[in-house]
C-alpha cells in the first residue's frame, strides 16, 4: 500500500457487515467498538438489533476546525443522518437501517453511503478546505473578510491554509521526534521538491528546515527547532476547481500522515536489510571455523518436514 | 559482479593489501597468562598490564575518515575500523548497522560488544580464536567485511532515496 487510504477501513468493514448481515434478514450481532485513526481521532461504534448504527467522531482539533463551517458541509454531506453529538464526541452519525438505507437490489445502492460514512474524518477536514477554495474562486482578497486558518491538527503540529486571488497556499509544520527520523524525513521532504518538476500538474512545492517559510513569518507562534520541517503547498485555480477539489482535499489532508507512514516503512525495510546482511556477515565468518557445529539461527526450521505424510 | 563493482574494488585494493599483511603478521599470537593475578588469562591488548607485551598499533588509512587500528600483543588483537560517512544519513545508517551487529556479538565470536572511542566498530581476537579458527579465514573475513560495509551503506543509502523518490511520485502523480 503506497497511498494511505482516505476512509476508515475498520468503520468501512463494520457496516458493511451489518448491513450485509440486515440485508440477508439475519438477526444483527451486537458492536460496540472503539477505533483509533490517524491525528488522534477517536470512533465509537454502536449497534445493536432494534437501534440504528451509530458512529461518533472525536477529534483534539474540533474547535479549530467548526469555526470554518464544518457543520454546513456535515449537514450537506450527511443530511438527516446527523444527530446531536454524544457526551464527548464532536460528530455523531446515526443510520436506521429500517428507513434510512437506500432501496434497491445490488450492492451499489449502499456501498457509496458506507463509503461516504467512513470518510468521516476526511469531511470534518474537508471544511477548511472548501472555505478556502470558494474564497480563492471569488476572489476575495481582502483581509478583513477572513484570515489564515490555523489548524493544530497535533498537539505540536500545526496546519496553516491561507487564500489568494491566484492560489491557496496550505502549510504544514512536522514534528520528528526521533533524531533518526529527522534525517530520513529530510531526504523524503528533499526528494518531494525535486520530484515534483516532472509532474506539471501537481502543485508548487516550497520545503524549509528549522525555520517556518516566509509566509508565516507574522505568525510568532510558528515552531522553529531542528527536528521542525515545514512543507508549503501552492494549490493553483486548477486544484481548487468544484470538479478536482475532492481529489485535493484527499490528498493534501493525509500528506503528513503519509509522509511519517513512509519514513516508519523505510526504517523497517531498513532494519530487515541489516538482519539479512549481518546473518551473510555470520556466514562468512563461520567459514573461518573448522567444523560447523550448528547453523546458528534457524530461521523456519519447520517448514520443510511439515508436509511429511503421504498416501 | 558489475563493472563499477570491479573498478572501485581495484582503487581499494592497496589499502586492502596492506590491512591483509599487516593482520596476517599480527595474528601470530600465543597462550599467555597473566602475570600478575594467578590463573587468569586475559587478552593483553584490553587489560594493558605490561608494556613489554604490546606491540606497536598500527594505523591504515586511506582517507581522514576510512581507516583501521590494528593493535598487536602477545596474546591478542584489537582491530578497530572507522567507517566512511559523509553525510548525515550515512552517519546514522552507520550506527544503526553497527548496533545491530554489536548486539549479536555473542554469535560473531569476535566482534567487541563495544567499539574503541574514535571508531565504529571493533574486533578482538584472542589466541583461543586463533587457535578454534582457521587464522587465514580470519583474515578473509575481516577483509571482507571491510569489502562489504561501505557497499553495504551506500547501498542503503540509495535505497533510503529511491523510496523517497516512489512516495513523492506516487503522491504527485494522483493529482491531475
Amino acid at each position: 500500500m503506497i497511498l494511505l487510504e482516505v476512509h476508515n477501513r475498520i468503520i468501512e468493514e463494520l457496516l458493511t457487515v451489518q448491513i450485509e448481515t440486515f440485508l440477508r434478514k439475519e438477526k444483527l450481532v451486537e458492536v460496540k467498538t472503539d477505533v483509533v485513526d490517524f491525528d488522534g481521532a477517536m470512533y465509537h461504534v454502536t449497534s445493536s438489533r432494534d437501534k440504528p448504527f451509530i458512529v461518533s467522531i472525536k477529534l483534539k482539533f474540533y474547535r479549530d476546525l467548526e469555526q470554518y463551517g464544518t457543520d454546513d458541509v456535515l449537514r450537506r454531506e450527511y443530511g438527516d443522518l446527523l444527530v446531536t453529538p454524544l457526551e464527548g464526541y464532536n460528530v455523531t452519525l446515526s443510520l436506521d437501517f429500517n428507513t434510512q438505507l437506500p432501496k434497491g437490489d445490488t450492492n451499489e445502492v449502499w456501498l457509496p453511503l458506507v463509503r461516504k460514512i467512513a470518510m468521516l474524518k476526511r469531511n470534518c477536514f474537508a471544511a477548511v478546505f472548501e472555505k478556502y477554495f470558494e474564497f480563492q474562486s471569488k476572489q476575495e482578497t481582502k483581509t478583513e473578510t477572513h484570515k489564515r486558518a490555523v489548524i493544530h491538527y497535533r498537539d505540536d503540529e500545526t496546519m496553516y491554509v491561507d487564500a489568494s486571488s491566484d492560489r491557496v497556499i496550505v502549510i504544514f509544520s512536522t514534528v520528528f521526534k526521533d533524531p533518526d527520523d529527522n534525517i530520513i524525513g529530510r531526504v523524503f521532504m528533499e526528494e518531494f521538491k525535486e520530484r515534483r518538476r516532472q509532474f506539471q500538474q501537481a502543485p508548487q512545492v516550497i520545503v524549509s528546515y528549522r525555520t517556518p517559510p516566509e509566509e508565516l513569518k507574522d505568525m510568532p507562534d510558528a515552531r522553529t527547532g531542528d527536528n521542525i520541517g515545514y512543507l508549503t503547498f501552492v494549490l493553483f485555480p486548477r486544484h481548487t476547481k468544484v470538479a478536482e477539489r475532492d481529489n485535493t482535499i484527499n490528498l493534501i489532508h493525509t500528506l503528513r500522515n503519509y509522509f511519517h507512514y513512509h519514513i516508519k516503512c523505510c526504517k523497517a525495510y531498513l532494519h530487515a536489510h541489516m538482519r539479512h546482511k549481518t546473518n551473510e556477515f555470520l556466514k562468512r565468518l563461520q567459514l573461518a571455523r573448522p567444523e560447523v557445529k550448528k547453523s546458528f539461527r534457524r530461521i523456519g526450521n519447520n517448514a520443510g518436514d511439515a508436509p511429511a505424510a503421504t498416501e | 559482479m558489475t563493472q563499477a563493482v570491479a573498478a572501485r574494488a581495484s582503487a581499494h585494493q592497496p589499502y586492502l593489501d596492506a590491512v591483509r599483511a599487516t593482520l596476517q603478521a599480527s595474528f601470530c599470537i600465543e597462550n599467555f597468562e597473566s602475570q600478575v593475578v594467578e590463573r587468569h588469562n586475559k587478552p593483553e591488548v584490553e587489560v594493558k598490564t605490561s608494556k613489554q607485551l604490546l606491540l606497536n598499533p598500527v594505523v591504515i588509512s586511506r582517507n581522514q575518515n576510512e581507516q583501521i587500528l590494528i593493535e598487536g600483543s602477545i596474546n591478542s588483537v584489537r582491530i578497530s575500523v572507522a567507517v566512511k560517512q559523509a553525510d548525515d544519513l550515512e552517519k546514522i545508517l552507520c550506527k544503526r548497522l553497527m548496533r545491530f551487529m554489536m548486539q549479536r556479538a555473542d554469535d560473531f565470536y569476535i566482534l567487541r560488544r563495544k567499539p574503541v572511542n574514535g571508531y565504529d566498530i571493533s574486533f578482538l581476537v584472542t589466541n583461543f580464536h586463533a587457535e578454534n579458527m582457521y587464522k587465514h579465514r580470519l583474515v578473509d573475513f575481516i577483509i571482507y567485511f571491510l569489502e562489504e560495509i561501505d557497499k553495504e551503506i551506500s547501498k542503503m543509502k540509495l535505497d533510503v532515496s529511491s523510496r523517497a523518490r516512489m512516495c513523492a511520485d506516487e503522491f504527485f502523480k494522483k493529482f491531475n
